[in-house]
């Protein structure tokens, strides 16, 4: 460049309006600003009115939980990490107290402390009768007093003895909110201009194009890698994918199963698949009703006949290469000391044992139907062909009805229906096998109810949610399992997989998540 | 002609309530919007809260009298997500549907003008047969597969994106979404011009004006164009409602934050307010347009004043 007055003159003033504008000029310089591509955005940001996929790709860079896992050493994270709470011990059975981290800054220099974390887990917000933001009742179950009983220091109080209120911090409900600035401005303005304790402070939210955020140099846990992230919606996959071969992009979410491969041999972009704690399924229809009198799955052989015939490892690793897997029923490795690598599942790929499981059944063809949602798992109606397949094999009848969606397919008559079963973390199986099969769950509850579990469930779920110690809860965990796997009310497939699209030269790796944060700690 | 304005105003109100109904209809039908909002997996009290909420679990006739009440009162309801007034939500869309959908016309007209009458006055040429092959490819290609091409061809080879560029957009990135949004109008304006000019270049005024010795450009831009232009006015008033309808799949293909891609999302999410409003709004769209067209009518063409 050639020097002249006029560039030496602009040079100044640029590096004059820099110094200005940011007070640690050399963390600023050479941070990336990186731009998202994603499907979706949740039209509001509040972190548990917006409880979703595509809310909960944003909040955790907004807003900090009282409590984490640990995702950036090990994948699956079942390591428990200090967030905002440095520490956290049980005072009596049925009470915690928390202990909070000091001198943490929300967005606008208000310093968090008990009073901000007691009105975040509310039960004006959370558990009351009416609450705010009724997507997070399920997380805050069982709470019933949550009070800041010093500066620093917060009691939560369950009904009964529960062991796993510090792992129910990690998920939305432990995200801490700051009072002052929620009740100056109210819910629905909270929701479009948030803010926390993150990393990433809001610059712009329009729910209909981007959200913009900036680093936020105060964050306790500093230094913040990016200097900004964009989250755009680009709701066509092919647009997603031109716009990070382009370099416009540096990250996008949600490849389609069977384009991963032209992700990966693309130059300069790489693919991730990651297997997450959420398990696509079907439930057997196992009642009598109105609709469907003489119900042939009421007989548990034809059901475990079902479970048999169908090579479901066979069918994972056509369908997702080494991507994912099958797990043996409610063996998963989220569980830390409850997953048991070597447990297999009773009914297994065994085609002669099928038969002989069917010729037990007063079964005579009859048509089963299975109601399926179109598109919303990856690779299920592929999956649900080739079972089909194998069922005819034996000589068992299914017919898929695909439908566009839930409370269609929710609609009777239906032998099977499709579903997926988070594993939401509890640090153990009290949410796939106890909240999600026990006596309050939509399996046994709701229109579309499909089961009514067995004596001996409900008397091993019941041991389960009172048992305190490891060694009791894990057996009677066993014991639900096989309660479970003898009246087989439903067929697990495999882990669910997402998968992002991530330009070559940014080292980020969001663990076995839907989560993505973009911290110092997956930013590496 | 009171009589004639009286009916054309009538039939809009009748086609807009019609509209509105079977919306109404056929929202409640396909799906149950309480089980939409809540997670997949929801117990049902939480189902029932939000069906609760939005009054769904009233009669169905109470729901249908009680939404043209607030309709007939200015109140078009609200996004069972953000809470924000459907009104708003489109209000904050329709800027960029203007955008695309105003660029997209300008450029089809001028090019279809143009294409159009190079054809006409090269009539039975090799430009004319090129032009006319030009405008069935844009008439019959659709534009989903068109706009997926041109992104990918784009990016691919010449490592340029070309879809939506969010807040910060230029009017550079306007280029690639309006020329698929018009292609299929500039195919049609530009066959339609050629009809059109052809047959208004052979009429007795034509032969009568080159008597009179006005020069052949004069002839041609003064006395030919307007006249062939005026069943165009009929043509462009119709494809308006195309390019409302096109802007669903080409705002979803550019990533163009518009009122098409809110009405997709506002399906796909059963935000039944939303959707309502916007069908409702982008019907009264398409119904005023010809209301226009006729209207315009009334002055350019005497024969209907007369009648």
């Amino acid at each position: 460049m050639k020097l002249t007055r006029r560039t030496l003159l602009s040079t100044a003033a640029a590096i004059g309006t820099v110094t200005m504008m940011n007070p640690l000029p050399a963390l600023a310089q050479d941070r990336p600003n990186l731009l998202i591509a994603v499907d979706a955005l949740w039209e509001t940001m509040d972190p548990v009115i917006g409880i979703s996929t595509s809310g909960a790709r944003v909040h955790y860079n907004l807003f900090d939980t009282l409590v984490r896992r640990n995702r950036w050493d090990d994948a699956d994270g079942t390591e428990l990490v200090p967030w905002l709470a440095t520490s956290w011990e049980r005072t009596t059975p049925t009470v915690w107290t928390f202990h909070l981290r000091e001198g943490v800054k929300f967005h606008d220099g208000h310093v968090m402390d008990a009073e901000d974390v007691a009105f975040s887990i509310s039960e004006q917000r959370l558990w009351g009768e009416n609450p705010e933001a009724p997507r997070g009742t399920r997380y805050a179950n069982g709470i019933i007093r949550v009070e800041a009983t010093g500066p620093l220091t917060v009691e939560i109080e369950t009904e009964v003895p529960d062991p796993s209120i510090a792992y129910r911090m990690v998920t939305p409900v432990g995200f801490v909110l700051p009072k002052h600035y929620y009740e100056e401005v109210g819910l629905e303005a909270f929701g479009q201009n948030p803010m926390g304790t993150g990393p990433y402070k809001l610059v712009s939210f329009d729910p209909s194009t981007e959200l913009v955020a900036e680093a936020f140099d105060d964050h306790w846990n500093g230094p913040v890698p990016a200097q900004s992230l964009t989250f755009r919606i680009v709701p066509e996959y092919s647009t997603r994918f031109a716009g990070l071969a382009a370099g416009e992009f540096d990250v996008i979410v949600s490849i389609p199963a069977d384009q991963v491969e032209q992700v990966r041999n693309t130059p300069g972009i790489v693919a991730l698949e990651k297997s997450i704690e959420n398990y696509p399924m079907f439930a057997f229809n196992t009642l009598n009703t109105e609709e469907l009198p003489d119900n042939p799955l009421t007989d548990v052989n034809l059901r475990k006949a079902m479970v048999s015939a169908v090579d479901r490892d066979g069918i994972a690793q056509a369908l997702w290469g080494g991507a994912t897997y099958v797990p043996a029923p409610f063996n998963f490795p989220e569980y830390g000391d409850y997953f048991d690598p070597d447990r297999k599942a009773a009914y297994s790929y065994d085609p002669d044992r099928a038969r002989e499981l069917l010729a037990m059944t007063d079964y005579d063809g009859e048509e089963l139907i299975w109601h399926i949602t179109r598109g919303f798992y990856p690779n299920y109606e592929v999956a649900a062909e080739f079972m089909v397949e194998q069922w005819r094999d034996i000589g068992i009848n299914v017919r898929i009805r695909v439908v566009d969606n839930f409370s269609l397919a929710y609609q009777r008559p239906f032998h099977m229906l499709n579903m997926s079963m988070s594993s939401e973390f509890s640090g153990d199986p009290y949410r796939p096998l106890w909240l999600d099969w026990g006596p309050n769950s939509s399996r046994v509850n709701a229109s579309h109810k499909t089961w009514v579990p067995t004596e001996g469930y409900l008397e091993a779920g019941e041991r389960f949610a009172a048992a305190q110690e490891f060694e009791e809860r894990n057996a009677a965990y066993l014991d639900m399992v096989r309660e479970w796997e003898d009246d087989t009310p439903g067929m697990y497939f495999w882990r669910n997989v997402v998968s992002y699209g991530v330009r070559e030269d940014l080292n980020w790796d969001p663990g076995n998540s839907a989560v993505t944060i973009f911290d110092r700690l997956y930013i590496k | 002609m009171i009589g004639f304005i009286f009916s054309k105003v009538a039939r809009a109100v009748i086609t807009l309530l019609v509209t509105v109904t079977l919306v109404f209809i056929f929202i409640r039908f396909s799906g149950d919007p309480a089980a939409a909002l809540a997670p997949p997996d929801a117990p049902q009290e939480v189902i029932d809260q939000y069906r609760r909420a939005l009054g769904l679990d009233q009669p169905f006739w109470v729901q249908y009298t009680g939404y043209l009440n607030r309709l007939a009162h200015g109140d078009f309801g609200y996004s069972i997500h953000s809470g924000r007034p459907s009104l708003q939500i489109f209000l904050d869309r329709l800027p960029a549907t203007l955008r695309l959908g105003g660029i997209a016309l300008v450029i089809s007209l001028v090019a279809g003008l143009g294409l159009g009458a190079v054809a006409a006055l090269n009539r039975g040429r090799p430009v004319d047969r090129a032009v006319m092959g030009f405008s069935v490819f844009a008439f019959a290609m659709p534009n989903f597969l068109f706009g997926l091409v041109v992104i990918l061809t784009g990016s691919l080879m010449f490592q340029v994106y070309l879809g939506g560029q969010g807040a910060s957009g230029s009017i550079f990135g306007v280029v690639a979404p309006a020329l698929t949004l018009g292609l299929a109008s500039m195919g049609s304006y530009a066959r339609f011009t050629r009809s059109s000019l052809l047959e208004t270049i052979n009429k007795p005024f034509m032969l009568a004006a080159e008597a009179r010795g006005i020069p052949y450009k004069r002839r041609l831009l003064r006395h030919a164009l307007p006249n062939a232009a005026i069943p165009l006015v009929t043509l462009v008033g119709l494809s308006l409602g195309s390019l409302i309808a096109g802007s669903v799949v080409t705002e979803q293909v550019f990533a163009w934050p518009g009122v098409g891609q809110l009405l997709v999302r506002s399906v796909a999410t059963r935000d039944i307010a939303t959707v309502q409003f916007l069908v409702l709004a982008i019907a009264a769209t398409m119904v005023i347009a010809n209301l226009i067209v006729d209207l315009l009518y009334l002055v350019i063409d005497p024969r209907i004043r007369a009648r």
